[in-house]
């Protein structure tokens, strides 16, 4: 028995380690490639950069305008996925927990409506919303959030709306006889136990958020409301792309959400425990 | 349970918050401000320029607050196109109910897809300096020209010097034999594969395969006789002479990629080329940067030879023309389209606004008045080109940019894969110019 | 008397939770969605010029489109491709790094880096693995095949782009995995061990009942991903060789904004629209079927 469990340990070692390797190598040439020039970027990908320079960094947070667009897209981020959390995870449970009719077309709405290509949207956004009602204009981050907040929800609440089937519902049967309305039952029995899922779903909302050019690029027109993604075409050429700059810029924009992971991948690990414990 | 209350209280409130204010948005939604309605003579009258060439993002803002500093009537926002982008950005400020006023183009689509969009620029002072610029088929001038580029062979100066035994002549090379003849030297010096042939649906359908149109002085001549069914390009000499030549500069003793000449290979070719691992590439001066990203050393363009008859001018001249104009909105109010003509006469007339254009931007400039001279080597090229007389039309500018890497492009590809013969090819052509008499 | 009051209570639950998200998906999704059919009854070149109704001319053109129905079919050998890999590949890191070996925490982090990049830089990344790397492999080791680029080779570039996603979107079904996975009741595991049950049945029989739920949500997402793939489509191999890798919306794309033909393009973006939405409409209802019996 334990010779085998050692043989399958060394197995589970083993692949995951190539693994390892074969997933962080390009996070692995950011890195490297974050400190070199062009010239030595497009020649020699893969080597070491020959001397360590942090010149571009320094050149890519003041191209980048980096305070402000870290800003706008920090802003934006946590408000449309706090709000997309909050308001999907009630709806999950509104649909699931009432069946009806009217329920299922609803969902099935939602759901359908993942489906639409992108593209076919852009023009009627920015024409009813631009041409039409002048919000492109005059409320620019408010009107992408709503936007964020529109678009995100279908997705989680798809996510929540499988999990929240799996609590049973004599727990909330118990809570109501102890006097709790739905909406108490909602936020101090259910919410607490979907937090495996309300993490990974705030996970998934933010990395979508923070990293989103197209959406972005339709609605912000002018440099002071620009998110770090939108900032990054400053890098970009007709036919050739300025590496020693947008390198580093992606790095720059990919760190908050790698630690961000980090810490919401531990939270995620505690819930369980907590869990656990009770 | 006290404790539940004051939780489930602080819930309810921020639920409450969080519907108040998706009613405040929704309400919002239905207000519709009016930003636009800042028009009465004293304000400043803002223009929007769209500027399609994002690698000069940086020097067209500056360029922006210059202008405005001497005309702070003026207020001057760009908007530039970002490379990848669904929605051009014309496209995308017209349809979110913006007035662009100026906005830069390429010819075609600027004589096609956006031929309702310019007024009349014939009486502006700036078209003594420039033959460039754009007129439309009743000849009215519609397109300020903004870059003139060029294409052609570019090669590696030092490595064709050490090929040849001293300075090599572009100039020299003006037939298909000479152009084989060279290839061979340079493998006896040494380098392996002397071209690296980048093979992108744009730059083998576009660039490349356009160049035949300039066999007649006016490229519309043989486009017309496409359209009207009565040119057949397999007895054509030129056409297929470009076709012979790629053979050449595809082939496995000599291309890089031979072996399979399909591929994302701009970045390796230009590679190749900048580091002397290869001598020879096609593209255009705007490939610089690229280049430039590898060493400091020096290159230049020669003509693509399509026969053996030293004297045709196609194995003289380098393709060289206006890439980019600007045409001014009509939809623009009075006072925009006078702010847009005042910012074009700038770019040609103030110190400034050349400086900018030629040597911040390293755009060779289309107006014989701009004293600048670009310093990168492959637009000095094209400028001597230019000077020495020895330039043909961009033919590019004549074809539907937007159709041929879809249409045109894709057939050059299988052509140069030797999955299609010259003769099939030479039927998508025809068979494209049947279906499109635009 | 009290019928009424619960169902006003109804109601007012109603409007509270479903409310808000309502109104945003309306604004954002369904308006536009309402209005973006409209515009295919219209002729239109560019998406500024001003609307002609022509009936059903645009969809008549998508239909007799042959590029359009090429690349959709093309996309589906993707869609067959992907889904299947994807998941498996998912699946499998999501049980690797929640079987309790050490480094399991820094290995989910690791295999989950891939989405930190967004797909245009990603496209770029594996130009240089495919068009450079490889070949010197190929190159030093005699490989004959590796030798030059996989993306002049209509075939392997179909692989390549097969390759490239699965190892960008293994990583996020991972973390939904892993949220199913965790979620699991250990107490189910023991038991099934106690009664003699080994890993493997351990999987077939407690695990993967219980992950229905997170496999309808994997499912529809590569499904969903595969049929809509665009940026790497448009990063890595631009549609090329010769338009043999040019999936649909890359072809949709193309027709409304590059070719100039905005009503065609957008009749074809609903017919793909239609399309996908049945396709995922049956996984997902057959599947939360199975949720139900499980």
């Amino acid at each position: 028995m334990s010779t085998r469990r050692i043989v399958t340990s060394t197995f589970a070692y083993v692949i995951s380690i190539i693994a390892f390797v074969a997933f962080i190598f390009p996070f692995f040439l950011l890195i490297i490639n974050s400190f070199k020039s062009n010239g030595e970027i497009l020649s020699s990908p893969f080597s070491m950069p020959t001397h360590w320079s942090f010149a571009h960094f320094v050149d890519v947070i003041e191209k980048m305008n980096f305070l402000v667009t870290f800003k706008n897209t920090f802003v934006i981020t946590t408000i449309s996925t706090l709000l997309i959390v909050f308001f999907s995870s009630m709806t999950a449970y509104h649909l699931v927990r009432k069946p009806t009719r009217y329920n299922k077309i609803f969902f099935t709405i939602l759901v359908a409506s993942m489906v639409i290509p992108f593209q076919s949207l852009m023009i009627p956004l920015i024409y009813i919303y631009g041409a039409k009602l002048q919000l492109i204009d005059s409320m620019p981050i408010p009107l992408l959030i709503i936007f964020y907040i529109g678009f995100g929800s279908a997705l989680s609440i798809f996510i929540f709306h499988g999990f929240i089937k799996s609590i049973p519902v004599e727990i909330e049967e118990a809570a109501r006889i102890d006097g709790c309305n739905t909406l108490q039952t909602f936020f101090i029995i259910v919410l607490p136990m979907l937090k495996p899922i309300t993490v990974t779903i705030a996970i998934l909302n933010v990395l979508w958020i923070w990293n989103d050019y197209l959406l972005p690029s339709l609605i912000l027109n002018t440099e002071d409301v620009y998110t770090m993604p939108v900032q990054m075409k400053v890098f970009n050429g007709t036919y050739m792309n300025n590496w020693e700059l947008l390198i580093p810029a992606i790095f720059l924009t990919v760190l908050p959400i790698l630690i961000m992971y980090i810490i919401g991948q531990k939270s995620i690990i505690n819930g369980v425990m907590q869990g656990s414990i009770k | 349970m006290g404790k539940m209350n004051k939780t489930v209280g602080l819930i309810k409130k921020s639920a409450m918050l969080g519907i108040v204010t998706a009613l405040t948005f929704s309400l919002a939604a239905c207000g519709g401000s009016s930003s636009k309605s800042a028009t009465n003579s004293n304000s400043p009258v803002k223009i929007i320029v769209t500027n399609s060439k994002g690698e000069i993002d940086a020097q067209f803002k500056q360029a922006a607050k210059d202008f405005m500093k001497v005309n702070p009537k003026i207020n001057v926002e760009v908007d530039t196109q970002a490379v990848g982008d669904t929605l051009g950005v014309y496209d995308k400020l017209t349809a979110s109910g913006k007035t662009v006023t100026l906005a830069m183009f390429d010819p075609y689509a600027a004589l096609h897809k956006y031929k309702d969009v310019g007024i009349d620029l014939s009486n502006d002072k700036w078209n003594a300096e420039t033959n460039d610029a754009l007129k439309n088929s009743d000849g009215k001038v519609i397109g300020f020209p903004f870059a003139v580029e060029g294409m052609g062979l570019v090669y590696n100066q030092k490595v064709l010097d050490k090929a040849v035994g001293g300075t090599f002549d572009p100039y020299s090379i003006n037939t298909q034999d000479k152009l084989k003849d060279l290839l061979n030297k340079i493998k006896a010096s040494g380098v392996k594969y002397p071209v690296a042939y980048q093979t992108e649906a744009w730059s083998v359908g576009n660039h490349y395969s356009s160049l035949f149109l300039d066999q007649e002085s006016d490229p519309n001549t043989i486009l017309d006789k496409l359209k009207s069914g009565s040119l057949d390009l397999t007895q054509n000499a030129a056409w297929n002479g470009y076709y012979d030549t790629l053979n050449l500069l595809t082939s496995k003793d000599y291309n890089k990629f031979g072996d399979r000449p399909l591929g994302q290979y701009y970045d390796a070719a230009h590679v190749a080329v900048g580091k002397g691992d290869s001598a020879i590439l096609f593209n255009g001066d705007w490939a610089f940067d690229s280049l430039h990203a590898i060493a400091g050393d020096t290159f230049g363009f020669m003509p693509v030879p399509v026969d053996n008859n030293p004297d045709n001018a196609l194995n003289n001249k380098i393709a060289v023309g206006p890439t980019q104009v600007f045409v001014i909105n009509k939809k623009a109010t009075k006072a925009e389209q006078a702010a847009a003509k005042k910012f074009l006469n700038w770019l040609v007339y103030d110190k400034t606004g050349q400086d900018f254009v030629v040597n911040k931007g390293q755009i060779i400039s289309a107006f014989k008045n701009n004293p600048n001279k670009v310093n990168n080597p492959l637009g000095i090229a094209i400028s001597n080109a230019i000077a020495k007389g020895a330039t043909m039309p961009f033919s590019t500018n004549y074809i539907n940019a937007g159709d041929w890497p879809t249409t045109i492009g894709p057939d050059v590809q299988k052509y140069i894969a030797k999955q299609e013969s010259r003769a099939q090819l030479a039927k998508v052509f025809e068979d494209y110019y049947k279906s499109h008499q635009e | 008397m009290k019928n009424r009051k619960k169902s006003l209570a109804n109601w007012g639950n109603s409007f509270l939770f479903l409310g808000p998200t309502t109104i945003f998906f309306a604004i954002t999704v369904l308006i536009p969605f309402v209005y973006g059919v409209y515009l295919t009854l219209n002729k239109m070149d560019t998406p500024t010029d001003p609307m002609v109704f022509s009936g059903l001319l645009n969809y008549v053109n998508a239909v007799q489109d042959t590029q359009f129905w090429s690349s959709l079919w093309l996309t589906i050998k993707f869609v067959i491709a992907t889904v299947f890999l994807v998941n498996l590949v998912g699946f499998g890191l999501a049980y690797l790094v929640t079987s309790g070996i050490k480094i399991q925490n820094s290995m989910r982090t690791a295999y989950f880096t891939p989405n930190l990049i967004g797909g245009l830089l990603l496209g770029y990344i594996w130009q240089f693995v495919f068009v450079q790397t490889l070949p010197a492999f190929g190159e030093k080791f005699g490989i004959e095949w590796l030798k030059l680029g996989w993306l002049g080779d209509p075939h392997m570039s179909f692989w390549a782009l097969v390759l490239v996603t699965i190892w960008q979107t293994s990583g996020y079904m991972m973390i939904i995995f892993i949220a199913g996975l965790i979620s699991i009741p250990k107490d189910l595991i023991e038991a099934a061990t106690i009664d003699g049950a080994g890993p493997f049945r351990r999987l077939v029989s407690v695990t993967l009942p219980l992950m229905v739920p997170s496999f309808v949500v994997t499912i529809f997402l590569s499904l969903k991903n595969a049929f809509m793939v665009y940026d790497l489509n448009f990063s890595l191999t631009k549609g090329g060789p010769y338009n043999s890798t040019e999936m649909v919306s890359m072809h949709v794309v193309n027709k409304a904004f590059v070719q100039a033909n905005y009503g065609t393009g957008q009749a074809e973006a609903i017919i793909l629209f239609i399309i996908v939405a049945v396709v995922t409409g049956i996984q997902v209802y057959s599947s939360k079927k199975m949720e139900v019996e499980a």
